[in-house]
């Protein structure tokens, strides 16, 4: 199928072909080889098999203790972070509890200028 | 076909076949010969059939092909699997045995073509190596006429840049 003037590279594709050809490996010896190869196509898939099903476990294991560590209801759970102390207002009881007549809960922080 | 028929014809097709391997393998003599072993394999227990659809010639280079493919995708793995540790994978350079037996202008061909895409490089050694018409190579490739002759008309321009490019 090459044309006209791909001779130069029809040349030195046949160069290659010639030099690949006297390097190659013996028919017979290459078909013993063969022969002699361990029959590996069951034992592939249950290499495979295995490493997935460790990977699954790795992860189930994974998923539990992170579950465990976890309280049950996290409705219950105050989340606190660092800058919490940022939003404490003094007396914020009193946004919380229902005021009393004749009854003070208003106490004098004295730190407070 | 009979066992001894595709033992004959196999043994005629040896060194083409062994040829492609190479190709395939990006001239790794080793990688070359364990594809094409696996290869010859496939065929004398029956798993991989001649139907004659194609020409012997054309369906044997497609098995030695996807039986190469195979081998560069479990050696990926095995590069990034833990396993690795436990053998040599091969790095798809050429090996040092083949790279002597090749003389220079040879050795320039085969540097000039790895540095082309796959696809371009595999029809380019179907169509100037083994003497396919790029028919038969489309078939080899698995991809259609139209796709293997851009494949090709590509490839060729590029490799005779590569070659100019290169000092004489």
């Amino acid at each position: 199928m090459t044309e006209r003037d791909d001779h130069d590279l029809g040349d030195r594709f046949h160069a290659l072909r010639r030099d690949e050809a006297a390097a190659a490996p013996a028919f017979r010896a290459t078909l013993a080889a063969a022969r002699a190869r361990p029959v590996t196509t069951s034992r592939r898939p249950a290499l495979g098999f295995a490493v997935a099903g460790i990977i699954v476990a790795s992860v189930a294991v994974a998923v539990l203790a992170i579950r465990h560590r976890l309280p049950n209801d996290l409705a219950t759970v105050r989340l606190k972070t660092p800058t919490d102390f940022l939003l404490a207002l003094p007396n914020e009881d009193l946004l919380r509890t229902v005021p009393q007549l004749g009854r003070v809960t208003i106490t004098l922080d004295r730190r407070t200028p | 076909m009979s066992p001894e028929a595709l033992e004959r014809e196999l043994n005629q097709l040896h060194p083409a076949a062994f040829g492609w391997a190479l190709a395939c393998c990006l001239g790794d003599r080793a990688a070359a010969e364990d594809a094409l072993q696996a290869s010859y394999l496939k065929i004398l227990d029956g798993r991989a059939r001649f139907d004659g659809r194609a020409s012997f010639r054309t369906w044997l280079f497609s098995v030695v092909r996807y039986t190469a493919a195979g081998q560069r995708r479990r050696a990926v793995l095995r590069r990034w699997l833990p396993l690795a540790l436990l053998g040599v994978t091969p790095d798809g350079r050429p090996d040092a045995a083949t790279e002597l037996v090749r003389a220079d202008g040879t050795r320039r061909l085969t540097a000039a073509l790895e540095t082309l895409p796959g696809r371009q490089r595999e029809v380019l050694h179907l169509v100037f190596y083994q003497d396919l018409t790029i028919a038969e190579a489309a078939e080899v490739a698995g991809v259609s006429v139209g796709t293997a002759r851009t494949h090709y008309e590509r490839g060729k321009a590029a490799l005779r840049k590569l070659l100019k490019e290169e000092p004489e």
